[in-house]
């Protein structure tokens, strides 16, 4: 079976400082993949390189066969890898509906029915300022904006960060519910409850490097939490 | 009263018309952060623009389109083969922008030569205002301005692609995420900006010297405006062009045309110091 997102040897960081070393991963359709790992080994440039946020130094990224490593970062968008960031997830001199709108020629707002009847909140806030939410609607603000797009691949990087526990519950039903229609997602991790609830295969990074994975087991969690503490 | 009544509209006209000169640099330094020194010569391209569209017989209308695609034309060059390298470092597009400037210049000088040109007055005539008599072209301009920036704010809040130039302001990786090529946003932003100061060459030509080095001045007072009202704002460049526009017509009309200048030149001075960010600075 031909992997949805391939990523072979990639590696890359910030100037001459190379943060990800020779990782290979793959995400299959309808498959959630979690990246974990400590604060600062790598996750989240890594995440970068495969969104095209930053450019990759050595190997490459394919997503449905197709070669995406000479593509900008729109151009993956374009094709099919939506990213929320982890930091400067929304415009903040925008409105809200202008954050989940303004990259649609239409400006639809119907193709966030769903996600307005789980996050209200951000329904009846569509005229405020995004940069007047706090970090964690902040953070529910672009899930919905990277979730509501029709991308194959969405990769999320620390969604849960300062989210609600209930928000959280729900995050993981949309993460659930897309699975079983096929989309695939790439999620940057730290709430080991919600890598419990979601995920499919979980790749543990240290020091830019590969050094573990693992598939969905019961004991997923204890494995995890033993393994992090190294 | 008619002293007042001329001296207001003269303030009026000075502000619109300083406003519309600042407005390309206001986009192309307040939104994208390249401190185009070369500003002041596409005004000076749409001044010649006049000039040549006159010389060959056409009307002065001609000379819109002409004064669009020469400065569309050398701003898309300009921007993907200097420019687009030099995003992130201000200090060098300052420095390849001047070079730029010295470059048009010349090559202006080289084709027209360093002589003023003589520009027909268009729409001759004076047209009756609240009493005074107010020449009819000035009273023109203020109308197109006026319609031109009712526009330009409505289309830049309501249209898409206004939301995409904020966004891609705000938080271009961001912006670049949902998808927003903003490589050729930039391109294409920048590329307005010099449009509109060609296109304020075209409307000032009739009531300016045109030469090739006219654009130095116009570079210096929309500094200023912007230096006042602040970067990424239309707000801020309106009252920027007031402020500098006000105070440059009220000191010369007072004292002396040097002391307006001195008095500029003091409040853009104080601005550095005292309020570097302008008064509605959205960067």
């Amino acid at each position: 079976m031909t992997s949805l997102l391939r990523v072979d040897g990639l590696a890359g960081g910030y100037g001459d400082v190379t943060v990800v070393r020779d990782v290979s991963l793959r995400v299959d359709g309808g498959q959630a993949v979690f990246l974990a790992g400590r604060n600062g080994v790598g996750k989240s440039t890594l995440v970068k390189l495969i969104a095209g946020q930053l450019a990759a130094t050595g190997g490459t990224t394919t997503l449905d066969g197709r070669d995406m490593t000479a593509l900008p970062q729109h151009g993956r968008r374009l094709h099919g890898i939506g990213y929320a960031p982890q930091e400067g997830v929304v415009f903040d001199d925008l409105s809200i509906l202008d954050n989940l709108t303004l990259h649609y020629p239409d400006r639809d707002l119907n193709r966030y029915g769903d996600l307005f009847r789980l996050f209200p909140r951000i329904e009846e806030r569509l005229q405020q300022m995004a940069g007047t939410l706090s970090g964690g609607e902040k953070k529910i603000l672009s899930f919905c904006r990277a979730l509501a797009e029709d991308t194959p691949l969405v990769i999320l990087d620390e969604p849960s960060e300062g989210v609600q526990p209930e928000n959280i519950d729900r995050m993981a039903r949309v993460i659930l519910d897309q699975k079983a229609r096929g989309r695939a997602f790439l999620v940057v991790e730290q709430n080991l409850t919600l890598v419990e609830d979601a995920a499919d295969h979980v790749y543990l990074l240290d020091h830019g490097e590969c050094v573990f994975e693992t598939g969905r087991s019961n004991d997923l969690r204890e494995d995890l939490s033993k393994r992090l503490q190294i | 009263m008619d002293l007042i009544l001329t001296n207001g509209m003269n303030l009026v006209y000075a502000v619109a018309t300083l406003a519309l000169i600042a407005l390309g640099l206001a986009v192309v330094f307040g939104l994208l952060g390249v401190m185009n020194m070369a500003h002041g010569e596409f005004v000076m391209l749409g001044a010649f623009s006049v000039y040549v569209t006159q010389q060959a017989g056409l009307p002065m209308l001609a000379a819109i389109p002409l004064a669009i695609a020469v400065c569309a034309i050398v701003g898309y060059l300009v921007e993907w083969s200097i420019v687009r390298h030099l995003y992130s470092r201000p200090f060098d597009t300052l420095l390849a922008t001047w070079g730029l400037s010295i470059l048009m210049r010349k090559l202006v000088e080289a084709g027209f030569g360093r002589d003023y040109k003589s520009i027909d007055q268009v729409l001759p005539g004076t047209v009756d205002v609240f009493g005074i008599a107010y020449p009819s072209y000035r009273l023109l301009l203020l109308a197109v301005i006026a319609i031109f920036f009712g526009l330009l704010f409505a289309w830049y809040r309501r249209s898409n692609t206004g939301a995409r130039i904020k966004a891609m302001v705000s938080n271009p990786q961001l912006a670049a995420a949902v998808g927003i090529d903003t490589a050729r946003l930039a391109r294409m932003t920048f590329v307005f900006g010099v449009c509109t100061a060609g296109l304020a060459g075209v409307a000032l030509a009739p009531l300016v010297r045109v030469e090739p080095y006219m654009g130095i001045d116009y570079l210096l007072s929309s500094f200023f405006i912007l230096v006042v009202g602040g970067l990424g704002s239309l707000e801020g460049l309106l009252i920027g062009s007031s402020v500098i526009g006000g105070t440059d017509t009220v000191i010369s009309t007072l004292f002396a045309k040097t002391s307006g200048y001195m008095a500029v030149l003091l409040i853009s001075i104080l601005f550095l110091w005292l309020r570097p960010d302008g008064l509605f600075s959205r960067r």
